[in-house]
């Protein structure tokens, strides 16, 4: 027994002392970013140009669905930026919104680095040899479909299916049907078509493009849901305020416009 | 409010129990009598999905039984046995995760119960089956039992890899675990926190069936094979 603490107690000094020695090297600001999780790949190509233009600044990412972001910054997690999918996960943290978006009053973020970074399209897919012959969001609702994958209430795009499949009047249908198996955000709806677990399901056009085994069938008919936008701000709680403000300037630039726009986003007036 | 999740919980919980029970005493019973090397190997597999993380086993099981995976794809192909998303592929995601349980209870309590015993009733021309079921399975009845209802509670309280395989389809597939998940996410805490709550009466109930158990059996049994 004496042994074993002993050998704890050295293993625990040897790691005090690496920490100790990594927080010696060269001062490197950290910044934090909050994304929606269908900016994964695109954020994540962007990290590695970001590292010829600001060499210092090292991207830390937690992609998840905007909801759940959402949640943890309201629970105090530490983060500079957030990016979300939608307009109301956005307004839920800011103080300028009005008082139906924004109920508690919560003012958690920047409101003048507030902007819309880009917008999106929905769409529904299917797995790659389906033979399903699915091709509408309207045969949704007919027996070609026993089982559609869709975010849950608490992801935008699970919002914006719920508008499109309530504009058609098949909402109320699909739920009695249990039909309907709900991801907690866009990359488990597309890694469930991708499985072929589900017979279709609806994503952004960008987590199409970087889907593998899956097919595009049809976009979401036009007004049938509003419209996808995905607000950037700095945080409050932001550390390093000023290289958060200087990430999300870069984002506005040509060269991320053009990583954006690679994958199916398209870029806002503004 | 709609039962479904408790029903189903209870279902997929009670099948996979079934299961565990007897893989896990026949696993247990049979290891004793296999050689050394091998039988350090095979504890080792058994005993993995109880450390591992329940994503892991999730993985995995996709990985294996998905429409699009090899095993997978030949059940739907030849049978049209579709093995995710559906209320059942719980019981495969739960009785793995629960095995160890079982199987290291199980193992415990055969141990305990003293090897002369069984050589003796050998030496007076005792069956193997005879010894397992006169001998071994009443005498270790107690450890067994306690074994049966700590998988019966991780099989009930089975998340990550159970989410992973049947996704989340309300009246088909949701369970009392990955129903208080969605709502916290949609933020419906009034609903989240009454599960919570039938959640943990059921913990309870099941906990305090263990203690009493094991103060019957008058030995320590969980943890204890080595």
């Amino acid at each position: 027994m004496k042994k074993l603490v002993a050998v704890m107690l050295s293993l625990s000094l040897v790691l005090v002392g690496c920490v100790a020695v990594a927080e010696t090297a060269t001062p490197q600001v950290e910044l934090t970013v909050f994304a929606a999780a269908s900016m994964t790949e695109s954020l994540n190509k962007i990290a590695e140009m970001y590292k010829t233009v600001a060499p210092n600044v090292t991207l830390v990412f937690n992609f998840d669905s905007s909801g759940t972001l959402q949640t943890q910054i309201e629970e105090g997690a530490e983060a500079d930026v957030f990016i979300s999918a939608g307009k109301k996960q956005m307004d839920a943290l800011d103080v300028t919104a009005s008082a139906d978006a924004n109920p508690k009053a919560q003012d958690l973020i920047l409101p003048d680095t507030r902007f819309d970074l880009l917008t999106n399209t929905v769409v529904l897919i299917v797995p790659e040899g389906s033979t399903k012959d699915i091709t509408s969001f309207e045969d949704v609702a007919t027996d070609k479909v026993s089982l559609i994958a869709l975010g849950n209430s608490d992801v935008p795009v699970g919002q914006y299916a719920q508008d499109v499949f309530t504009s058609l009047g098949l909402w109320d249908q699909l739920n009695t049907d249990k039909k309907i198996t709900f991801g907690s955000n866009v990359k488990e709806v597309l890694s469930q078509v991708e499985a072929g677990a589900v017979d279709c399901g609806v994503v952004y056009i960008s987590d199409a493009a970087t889907g593998t085994g899956i097919k595009v069938v049809a976009s979401a008919p036009a007004g049938s849901h509003k419209p996808v936008n995905y607000p950037a701000a700095v945080l409050k709680s932001a550390k390093n305020e000023q290289a958060a403000k200087d990430f999300l300037e870069y984002l506005k630039g040509a060269d991320c416009s053009k990583v954006f726009t690679d994958i199916g986003f398209e870029i806002p007036e503004r | 409010m709609d039962w479904f999740p408790l029903l189903n919980s209870l279902r997929v919980a009670s099948i996979a129990t079934v299961i565990t029970f007897l893989l896990g005493i026949w696993a247990a019973n049979g290891i004793t009598r296999l050689p050394r090397a091998l039988k350090g190997v095979l504890d080792c597999i058994l005993t993995l999905p109880l450390v591992l993380p329940p994503t892991v086993v999730g993985f995995f099981l996709l990985k294996t039984i998905s429409p699009k995976a090899a095993l997978g794809g030949f059940l739907l192909d030849s049978f049209g046995w579709k093995l995710t998303m559906t209320w059942y592929s719980a019981i495969f995601a739960t009785t793995i995760v629960a095995f160890p349980l079982m199987y290291r209870t199980a193992r415990g309590a055969f141990e305990q119960l003293s090897p002369e015993w069984e050589a003796c009733a050998a030496t007076m021309g005792l069956s193997r089956r005879f010894i397992f079921w006169k001998i071994k399975m009443p005498n270790c009845r107690a450890g067994l039992l306690a074994g049966t209802v700590l998988s019966f509670a991780r099989a009930l309280g089975e998340y990550g890899a159970t989410s992973m395989v049947t996704g989340y389809i309300p009246g088909r597939t949701a369970t009392i675990a990955t129903t208080v998940y969605q709502l916290w996410r949609e933020g419906n805490d009034t609903l989240a926190y009454r599960w919570v709550m039938i959640d943990l009466a059921i913990s309870m109930i099941v906990l305090i069936a263990v203690n009493l158990l094991e103060k019957r059996g008058g030995r320590q049994y969980a943890g204890s094979a080595n």
